[in-house]
């Protein structure tokens, strides 16, 4: 199994994401908020001459907004032609995963269910493999609409 | 195979595009060789690549054309105007195929036969007169129209957006070295080279921006066949003239403007121009002549469409109003002419008796204006009845630079598009009336009740407690009625890059878009309509009569209007500048203006005069230049182009303070910033530059380097004038103030009358009589000069 995954931690959950998606991480500096938008939305950011659409995805899963002296890091994503970042609690790690993809098991969260795919095993633990694209078009539009 | 296929689509679609002109002028002149060889090729480019790549029904097609068009080559036939629509109709039929095989989607069946059958049929009845032929042909002048243009590659557009981005990325990533750089200390030979870093990096800016321009030709390029298409169906005749077509703008901007334009191009023909009969009665020439011309005016292109058609009858215009139930006739009777005039954007009135099939459909000129508007543009009309009608489109030079107002609310800063602010007030501003009702907000302002709302309010924001009056925003979307926004203050007004938000973003409704200023920090554009709608404002206008009347007190209360000169900055914005204060305007020689201790200064009768607007560097060898003057001081103020004198309210329409401006008046329709005299003369320096010199000072010892190119320099931007070396005739006016280093030069000329000034090397004087002064004692030294000369 070649493909590699980003492994992070948000919301108290591991998650795994597929690096192809991800454009990079970065640290967050200053957030420009956008108002008349729910939790979700953080803000806008500027990365160099690029704004990012921040996503708040803890908010997004239990709708409580991440307080502004949490907000760390966002992982940098073009969706649809768009900049996104989204807030994750930290990155652990980029990785191989020997086993590949494993059916999800057990009974998830249903805040979790519209964007979890499948499991991954690494370092002896379950990660949630999401897809950051089902955050911003399943989650965040759903919710602003 | 695929990619064969694309190619041929895109140049053919090019090709034809070009080529529909090209018909047209061809049928005015057919003993224009070119022009026929032109379509000759064009017919068999296309069979041989269809021939290729297997499309028979464009090889049928062309190949009929092309037998028609060599028997015209051949002199074996005439360009008669049947033949012309034949061969129009055989292109149109080519291009709805290249469209159809460009989406994939099936091959539209119409017989072909048809369109052949109609190219050969007109070769057995060429001989006897058609009655089409009555109608003459459209005379198309295309001015400075070059046959082959430049060579040009074909780039797709992501590649050229992505260059774009790369260019704003070192636009920042150079402001932020600049910002680093001056922290540190001042090294000016890092100061040189970044310098250079940045007249390269702001080159390359220009020149990618402009490969998103296009030249106004291609908006024109399908107005001669539809002019000459309109001409035949109505029966009228048209002389059309194009000019200007090599002015560029942006890309998607001429998408934007083809339809207004395609539309009052329509409206002209069919109910502007007359036909022959009438024209001829009337005692005009029978062709109606429409001239459409483009030029650049600062960042802005102008269109106008002018004919010397019957104009707008405004009578008829009030008529129809008060049919339609929109007008009581008696506000009808209020209404100026202007007013009048302006019922033409009103949705569903048209002057046309009937509606026919080219214009009057009831999408009429309220579509054109609302169109024009929605690009940030203007629409202006200048109107003689029975002489004809000009209209103007102003629109902005790029989609995505636009002229913004910076507004703070809640803590935070927002744009708004400035042609959607009509005014700006504070909220205690003695013509501004607040009330509430029913938790419902109403703003009267001059005696007309707008609905109020805060922006605050509508974004769910909290409202920070503030000092000082709040600021609020008559504002305006292109639909719908105006109303009041409050807001903690208006900061700024400036050019805003914009740029689109993410959808989730927009999915908001009150968001237009968003910008990055050089702060780094992101701000959203307001969407004027989307905050009516968010906030559901009641969509009502008022009672026109009572506005009329409201407006009509307001004029006798009376607008004071001062003259005022209408001119281009050397940046390229049009502004104003109160006309009392201008003494004269004069081109000066750009050499004479310099800089000096951070204040630009110009020369002027041998006095320096400080700059306004601190400018020094021009790129051209003569400025023209506003000379000022308040009671005691003058100063210049370079600018570009000086335009007219106009009348403008003594206060600005929009009043936003900000440095040297003081807001925004609206002249014939165009905004412009007004100068606000007292700022501009308060950052002038407060002394005179130099008191004003009389005589010269002489520099004996003139073969001297330290003279030369220490001392000479020093007098000469004191303003004194320095003459080197002792004047040959030795006659020295008795005004001038002669200096010399050596002590018996110093003698000699003190003998012969002449006021001097001894300079010595030395710190020290030499003994108690030495009335030399030390030559780096730069104080005594002017003081001896004054000194003397007192």
């Amino acid at each position: 199994m070649d493909q590699l995954y980003l492994l992070a931690t948000l919301a108290d959950t591991r998650i795994a994401v597929e690096t192809g998606e991800v454009e990079a991480v970065v640290r967050l500096t200053d957030i420009s908020p956008v108002p008349g938008m729910g939790a979700h939305v953080a803000g806008l950011s500027a990365l160099r001459s690029r704004v990012l659409t921040i996503i708040d995805v803890a908010a997004l899963i239990h709708g409580r907004a991440t307080p502004a002296e949490r907000r760390g890091l966002a992982i940098i994503a073009n969706i649809s032609g768009h900049s996104y970042g989204l807030m994750v609690d930290g990155v652990s790690d980029i990785c191989r995963v020997p086993e590949g993809e494993l059916p999800l098991r057990g009974q998830l969260d249903p805040a979790w269910a519209p964007y979890a795919r499948a499991l991954v095993e690494h370092d002896g633990h379950p990660w949630l493999l999401v897809s950051l694209a089902a955050f911003i078009e399943g989650g965040a539009l759903a919710q602003a609409a | 195979m695929d990619e064969l296929l694309q190619e041929f689509i895109s140049e053919t679609q090019e090709t034809l595009e070009a080529l529909a002109g090209e018909v047209v002028a061809w049928e005015a002149d057919p003993s224009d060789r070119d022009r026929l060889d032109a379509i000759f090729r064009f017919f068999h480019t296309v069979k041989g690549s269809c021939g290729f790549l297997n499309l028979p029904r464009f090889e049928r097609l062309s190949h009929a054309a092309e037998d028609v068009l060599s028997e015209i080559r051949a002199g074996k036939r005439g360009a008669d105007p049947a033949t012309v629509s034949a061969v129009l109709g055989i292109m149109d039929r080519i291009g709805e195929l290249t469209e159809a095989v460009a989406i994939g989607a099936a091959l539209p069946s119409e017989n072909d036969d048809f369109l052949i059958g109609a190219l050969s049929a007109q070769a057995a009845e060429a001989a006897e007169p058609a009655v089409q032929a009555v109608v003459a042909p459209v005379v198309v002048a295309r001015q400075g129209g070059a046959q082959s243009g430049p060579r040009t590659i074909r780039l797709p557009l992501s590649l050229i957006d992505q260059l774009m981005n790369g260019v704003s990325d070192m636009v920042l990533a150079r402001n932020e070295l600049s910002r680093k750089l001056r922290e540190r200390s001042a090294d000016p030979e890092l100061d040189n080279v970044f310098e250079r870093l940045s007249t390269c990096v702001a080159d390359m800016r220009d020149v990618i921006s402009k490969t998103r321009m296009q030249r106004v030709e291609r908006l024109f390029a399908a107005i001669p066949r539809m002019v000459r298409d309109l001409g035949r169906d109505l029966g009228k005749r048209i002389d059309l003239t194009l000019e200007g077509g090599d002015v560029e703008m942006d890309r998607e901007m001429v998408e934007m403007v083809v339809d207004p334009l395609t539309h009052i191009v329509r409206n002209s023909i069919d109910h502007g121009i007359e036909t022959p009969e009438k024209r001829r009665a009337a005692g005009k020439p029978e062709a109606g002549r429409l001239r459409l011309e483009a030029r650049q005016s600062g960042n802005q292109i102008v269109i106008a469409i002018a004919d010397d058609g019957a104009g707008i009858d405004t009578a008829r215009l009030v008529d129809k109003a008060i049919a339609a139930g929109r007008l009581s006739p008696e506000a009808a009777m209020r209404l100026s002419e202007e007013d009048r005039l302006d019922l033409i954007f009103q949705a569903g009135l048209s002057t046309a008796n009937q509606v026919t099939a080219i214009s009057g459909r009831g999408v009429g000129m309220d579509v054109v204006r609302a169109n024009v508007e929605r690009i940030g543009g203007v629409i202006a009309l200048d109107n003689h009845p029975g002489q004809g009608l000009c209209i103007t489109l102003r629109v902005p030079l790029t989609l995505t630079i636009i002229p913004g107002l910076i507004v703070r609310a809640g803590g935070q800063h927002f744009a708004i598009p400035r042609s959607a602010v009509v005014e700006i007030l504070h909220d205690n501003n003695e013509t501004l009336h607040l009330s509430e009702v029913g938790g419902a907000k109403i703003a009267t302002i001059r005696a007309i009740r707008h609905s109020m709302v805060d922006l605050e309010d509508v974004l769910g924001m909290e409202k920070p407690v503030q000092q000082g009056p709040r600021a609020i925003m008559v504002v305006r979307s292109a639909t719908g009625v105006p109303f009041a926004m409050g807001v903690s203050a208006v900061d700024n007004h400036e050019e805003l890059v914009i740029r689109p938000a993410s959808p989730l973003v927009m999915a908001t409704g009150v968001y237009a878009g968003m910008t990055l200023p050089d702060n780094g920090k992101p701000m959203l554009l307001l969407d004027a309509a989307g905050l009516a709608n968010a906030a559901r404002l009641p969509n009502i206008i008022d009672d026109r009569a009572a506005r009329q009347q409201d407006q009509e007190a307001d004029a006798k209360a009376g607008v004071e209007m001062v003259a005022a000169l209408r001119f281009e900055e050397l940046s390229g914005e049009r502004r104003l500048l109160k006309l009392s204060l201008i003494e004269r305007v004069e081109d000066i020689d750009a050499g004479l203006f310099g800089r000096s201790g951070g204040r630009a200064f110009v020369r002027l009768d041998k006095r320096l005069v400080p700059v306004a607007n601190g400018l020094s560097q021009f790129d051209r060898a003569r400025v023209s230049a506003l000379r000022l003057r308040d009671d005691r001081r003058e100063a210049c103020y370079p600018v570009a182009a000086v335009f007219d004198i106009v009348q403008m309210p003594a206060v600005p329409d929009m009043v936003a303070m900000h440095g040297m401006l003081s807001g925004v008046a609206v002249v014939d329709g165009e905004h412009l910033e007004v100068i606000n005299p007292f700022a501009l003369f308060a950052g002038l320096p407060e002394e005179a530059l130099v008191e004003r010199a009389r005589g010269r000072c002489v520099l004996a010892d003139s073969g001297d380097g330290w003279t030369r190119e220490i001392l000479a320099p020093l007098l000469r931007q004191a303003g004194h004038e320095v003459v080197l070396g002792l004047p040959g005739n030795c006659a020295v006016d008795p005004d001038d103030v002669v200096l010399c280093t050596e002590a018996d030069a110093a003698q000699a000329a003190e003998i012969m009358g002449c006021r001097v000034v001894h300079l010595r090397a030395s710190p020290r004087p030499t003994g108690p009589q030495d009335g030399s002064i030390y030559r780096y004692d730069q104080d005594a030294l002017m003081a001896a000069i004054a000194g003397r000369r007192a």
